[in-house]
């Protein structure tokens, strides 16, 4: 490397290497840093490296001691395999003197660390045979120079060494204790065989480890504050706690020679860190060690330990803290007693249900009821309410199991629960848009986060509580609403709306929103004096409406006022969603007593429908509502006005969606498309039947008469023009109109509304779904749809299925025809195409095989070189299926091995049938077999082979005398196959193999979850991957 | 309590006490308003910069008896334009099918956040319903605009 020096030797060429990693010259040239970092490192690993590490560390610069102290690091893991015992005993001694020589000269810490971090390193390697490693660094550190193990073992560690070690030392020998201990931590992620030597010497450190936090802390508390720099005080103190963290890591998962008093020292430790929280300026470090040692779960603590902290928790100094955040003076140190109270809590949790609550504890709760009157938006200036909610959050779900709901303990947490519900309220209230306006996305998810989490206590507190918890915010709401106070009001419907979960349905509530709806305040907003109602309080009351859908139905004269407030509010955008989705909820559950009020929702249908906020995500659903009511109207005379009124807009509009697909673009003329064709399909939803008025199958002949009557009403009575409206617009914005994926979505919604009716405006002439259907060519996007309407359209008269046998077999043909296009040519091969067609045959053979198999002419009109004209027509699918089983395209590839058991599996009604089906079938089974046999030799994609088993073992089962020696040929070809394509079949099972293959899926025919393991084996072993099947 | 049990209650402590932000997963309540600790109701964000970014989706989360030997059914309510979400709504993914990648010891955490990413990295491969899974080899164009439909009818709280 040029290094822009002359270097002499690596010694000096490493020196100045790191002078120039340093160099404020270099610190914006990337690619010189990355270069400078590349030479280091090979010097580093390099032969020279031990010499390097020991000039660096006497550098001129902490930057050089640093490097000089990571190169023992880097060079004991890249030369693992020199080190032997002699070597890792020199490189020790030579860490050991540089850590005393440069404490001693009151080196930086991060050379200290490293240096401790490098020992480490060392101590790991198998050939090191130091124990107590800390005790040997002390050793050394107070005499000045290295010391041995065994000499320094003759010394007494806490008692004599540790007391005579200066602060400087002490601080080193704490760096060192930390990272041995996380060293130590994640020896338990290694092999065994590599760690478990070090491992277990690590672990004779852990009482020296524990001895010198205890050391260190107990110093600190007789020393008080002022005899040592805060700063070094808080040093020490904050690496002596983060050292008995460490060690904590060491114990809690492993038994420890001596465990006993190991656990002994930890908890005296746990003593001296609780006590801690009393020192100034030490109590934050202390607070969060302790909750970060409670979160854990470290067995750290004895009762006597707890009952301190508790009675430190309820101390005043503490509580000074925690009044103080209340007060909104939100300190680093408050904050930390915020977390460590909330850890204790649910530590206390434990208890709290089996025990008396003692007088400290009793304060203790007290004070987090006091947290949540801190001032400030939750989240967002209150960081310690959403903390303090999870505990009660997690004491109100446990409760209902601990404890007995007639004890007093019960009693006595309830009160606890009830007065969180109180503390709440304030912190849900939504913010003023000033506030707001200074939030970022984030933090508003946050706020809004919490109001949930807020509710999900109050569900929680519910089965407590009870319907007092539901009169809380009644009573909130209605006196909010009395006064106009709208965030009041908003915050209080908001947690209704959510109790609705809990008391809708029961009634158990009832009363408490008879206080609201039935008030005057309310009874003023709902006739027309919203208007001054802010939009958070409106789109949460409306969202509330839609919550108590049982609720209006037991109180329908308030329905009117409240569906007058969703339609005011659907001209708000924040607010429209809301409005829409409640209306449609209210409108279906309490249709028939909402049919006086039609005209008016019709006037304000007209008016919402020229707003903005008229969207393809609220207009589907107003109309939605708007047809649930018409549909409960007395006379179809009745609702045929009505819904001309509505028709008559949409095919207007329907044209002016063709004048804008000629001059304004297609984009946006397949939007307003499809807004219309959604919104009539809506309709169609609106319109179906319930589903409790179940059509008698059984019918009277004057039933029956009836509904020839209904029917012949809209086909060709006065309903008959409202068909036509409808059909007019489906024709205006499909034929001759771009095509648009969701356009034919809503199209097909259109026509499956009437599938399930008998009668009625949506039930169509069947040649409207058959011309649809034709309408579009092979290969556009959306074909699943338009194959799924098909299928829904011939099951929806598979009962009848002789009154539409023309258009079931213009349908069977025309989708023939697909198929023979594919067949025939194999680029316009499409297989969303060869999906949906292959469904809809699967999904038809069962209920229309007969009217399938009476097709035994060839296909009209098929080009003159197709090599399907002479096919009959019935068995074009069938060659179709089996094609798809050849091609790697997953869902045809599904869909085809679902045909063949579909038609596997049929039965015919006759022996006639039977046997013309059997004939079938039997043409098949060989290049079934032959197909089949093909992929599941490591052919197809291991998710496919369920489904080709499937097939497989049907064909075993119903066919196993063709089958058989089908499967046998198969299986024998496969050989010459692969022989011929790769020139080897060293991934093939043998012949006896496959031979044993064959017999195991005969005798594993009936049972398919065997079956299909034998499939996916073979599959595997073709594929050379895995384990003999047979053995 | 069962071992199943156990173990939901401790990832119940575990995604209150961390969870990635703007995600949702708490145990759905019985009609006596208790909790049902083998059902959970779950909302995943959007990934931000992508799509699918301005959405929340909700799904199901169904614990087997055997849980957490056999994963949970993942089931997006209502089911979700992807081409990896089953037209019932249950999500195909490697690390909740117990023939691939499942192990014990993967937490709820991580379940959701493996759907978070499937999102907007479909697997073609493993294609679950016929609708998106065509759109999305096909018509790309088309199948954003879904998105951008799905997105805009799933909006996050």
């Amino acid at each position: 490397m040029e290094s822009g020096s002359q270097a002499a030797d690596p010694i000096s060429e490493a020196r100045t290497l790191v002078t120039e990693l340093y160099s404020p010259a270099n610190q914006r040239q990337p690619a010189r840093i990355n270069e400078i970092q590349a030479c280091l490192q090979d010097l580093q690993r390099g032969e020279y490296a031990w010499q390097i590490a020991d000039a660096l560390l006497t550098g001129p610069t902490t930057h050089h001691r640093f490097m000089g102290a990571l190169t023992f690091t880097v060079k004991v893991n890249v030369s693992s395999q020199e080190v032997d015992q002699s070597m890792c005993a020199q490189v020790l001694r030579r860490l050991i003197t540089h850590c005393v020589e440069l404490v001693a000269q009151a080196e930086q810490a991060m050379v200290i660390r490293k240096l401790a971090s490098s020992l480490v390193t060392l101590f790991r390697h198998s050939t090191c045979h130091v124990e107590r490693v800390l005790w040997q660094v002390a050793a050394s550190l107070a005499h000045g120079g290295y010391v041995d193990e065994h000499q320094a073992r003759t010394v007494d560690f806490g008692g004599t060494l540790l007391p005579t070690l200066d602060t400087q030392s002490v601080m080193a020998l704490l760096f060192l204790s930390v990272a041995l201990a996380e060293t130590t931590s994640r020896l338990d992620d290694e092999p065994v065989d590599l760690s478990g030597p070090a491992l277990k010497r690590a672990m004779t450190n852990t009482r020296d480890g524990f001895l010198l936090v205890q050391y260190v802390l107990g110093r600190m508390s007789e020393m008080g504050a002022g005899v040592l720099d805060d700063q070094v005080r808080q040093n020490l103190a904050s690496e002596a706690m983060g050292s008995w963290k460490a060690w904590l890591g060491v114990t809690s998962s492993r038994s420890l020679p001596e465990g006993e008093n190991i656990h002994a020292l930890a908890i005296s430790c746990g003593h001296t860190v609780i006590q801690t929280l009393r020192l100034p300026g030490l109590n934050e470090i202390a607070a969060s060690t302790l909750t970060s040692v409670i979160d854990r779960r470290r067995p750290a603590f004895d009762d006597a330990s707890m009952w301190s902290l508790s009675q430190i928790l309820a101390d005043s100094i503490v509580t000074s803290h925690l009044n103080s955040l209340a007060e909104g003076d939100e300190t680093p140190e408050s904050m930390a007693f915020v977390d460590l109270l909330v850890a204790f809590l649910s530590h206390l949790q434990l208890k709290l249900f089996d025990e008396p609550i003692s007088p400290e504890h009793a304060k203790i709760l007290v004070l987090a009821h006091g947290i949540l009157k801190a001032p400030g938006y939750a989240v967002i200036d209150d960081p310690a309410t959403p903390r303090i909610l999870e505990f009660w959050n997690e004491i109100a779900e446990r409760l209902l199991d601990e404890v007995d709901s007639n004890g007093s303990k019960w009693q006595t947490i309830k009160t606890h629960l009830a007065q969180v519900v109180l503390g709440l309220f304030n912190k849900l209230l939504y913010p003023e848009a000033e506030d707001q306006a200074e939030w970022s996305d984030d933090e508003r998810s946050e706020f809004s986060a919490f109001r949930h989490d807020v509710c999900d206590y109050l569900l929680s507190a519910y089965p407590i509580l009870g319907v007092e918890l539901v009169s809380v915010f009644q009573e909130s709401a209605t006196n909010c609403l009395q006064v106009g106070d709208w965030r009041g009001f908003e915050a209080a419907m908001f947690c209704l709306a959510r109790l609705s979960e809990a008391v809708d349905e029961n009634g158990h509530a009832d009363q408490c929103l008879d206080a609201i709806f039935g008030s005057d305040a309310f009874s003023r907003l709902s006739a027309g004096g919203a208007d001054d109602v802010p939009l958070k309080a409106r789109q949460t009351l409306v969202d509330a409406f839609g919550k108590y859908e049982s609720y209006f139905e037991r109180r329908k004269p308030l329905l009117p006022g409240i569906l007058n407030v969703l339609f005011e509010s659907l001209n708000f955008e924040s607010c429209a969603q809301a409005a829409s989705r409640s209306f449609l909820t209210l409108s279906k559950s309490c249709s028939r007593a909402l049919t006086a009020e039609l005209p008016v929702f019709l006037d304000q249908l007209d008016h919402f429908r020229t707003k903005p906020t008229a969207t393809s995500s609220t207009m589907p659903k107003v109309l939605e509502g708007i047809a649930a009511i018409v549909q409960k109207l007395d006379s179809d005379e009745e609702k045929v006005q009505n819904l001309e009124r509505i028709l008559t807009f949409f095919v207007q509009e329907a044209n002016r969606a063709r004048e804008e697909a000629a001059n304004s673009g297609q984009e946006f003329a397949c939007l307003h498309g499809h807004l219309i064709l959604s919104c009539i399909a809506s309709i169609g939803r609106g319109l179906r039947s319930d589903a409790d008025e179940v059509i008698n199958i059984d019918s009277t002949a004057e039933q029956r008469n009836d509904d020839d009557h209904r029917s012949s009403f809209w086909s060709s009575g006065p309903g008959s023009h409202a068909q036509q409206l409808i059909m007019e617009a489906m024709r205006l914005l499909i034929v001759d109109f771009p095509v648009d994926n969701n356009m034919i979505d809503a199209a097909c919604d259109i026509l499956k509304a009437g599938y399930t009716e008998s009668s009625g405006l949506f039930v169509f002439p069947p040649s409207l779904t058959v011309d649809f259907i034709q309408s579009f060519p092979l290969g556009i996007s959306g074909t699943d749809v338009i194959m799924g309407t098909a299928s829904s359209f011939l099951a929806s008269h598979s009962s009848h299925s002789m009154r539409i046998r023309d258009e079931a077999i213009a349908l069977m043909r025309h989708v023939a025809q697909l198929f023979v296009s594919m067949l025939d040519q194999p680029e316009l091969y499409d297989p969303e195409t060869a999906n949906a067609c292959i469904d809809f045959y699967t999904r038809l053979v069962p209920k229309y095989y007969a009217l399938l198999f009476s097709l035994t002419d060839p296909l009209p009109a098929l080009p003159s070189d197709s090599a399907y004209q002479t096919s009959p027509a019935f068995a074009i699918p069938l060659h179709f299926a089996l094609h798809a089983l050849t091609r790697a395209e997953a869902l045809p590839l599904r869909s085809a091995a679902a045909f063949w058991v579909t038609l596997i599996d049929l039965r015919g009604t006759s022996s006639e049938e039977i046997i013309a089906l059997d004939q079938v079938l039997n043409q098949f089974v060989s290049p079934l077999s032959q197909n089949l046999v093909h992929q599941i030799s490591g052919q197809c994609a291991r998710s496919d082979l369920a489904y080709l088993g499937d097939v497989l073992r049907r064909l075993l089962f119903k066919k196993q005398g063709l089958a058989r020696p089908a499967i046998h040929h198969a299986l024998a070809a496969l050989e010459s196959r692969n022989a011929n394509d790769s020139g080897s079949s060293s991934s093939l099972p043998s012949a006896q193999e496959k031979s044993r293959f064959l017999e195991s899926l005969i005798v594993a025919r009936s049972a398919r979850q065997q079956f299909i393991e034998i499939v996916r084996t073979f599959w595997l072993k073709c594929r050379g991957m895995s384990y003999d099947y047979a053995r | 309590m069962s071992l199943c049990l156990n173990r939901l209650q401790e990832e119940r402590k575990q995604w209150r006490r961390d969870h990635p932000f703007g995600f949702v997963a708490k145990p759905m309540r019985t009609q006596q308003a208790t909790l049902d600790l083998k059902r959970w109701e779950c909302a995943i964000p959007g990934k931000t910069g992508t799509l699918w970014a301005d959405g929340l989706f909700k799904l199901e989360l169904i614990f087997p008896d055997e849980y957490p030997t056999k994963p949970p059914k993942c089931k997006f309510t209502p089911p979700l334009f992807h081409p990896n979400v089953y037209p019932s709504g249950t999500v195909c993914l490697s690390i909740l099918n117990e023939e691939e990648a499942w192990r014990p010891a993967i937490t709820i955490k991580q379940i959701l956040l493996g759907i978070q990413d499937l999102l907007n990295d479909p697997n073609p491969e493993s294609p679950a319903q016929a609708e998106a899974y065509n759109l999305y080899k096909k018509d790309r164009p088309a199948y954003e605009r879904r998105v951008k439909q799905v997105v805009k009818d799933n909006p996050k709280m």
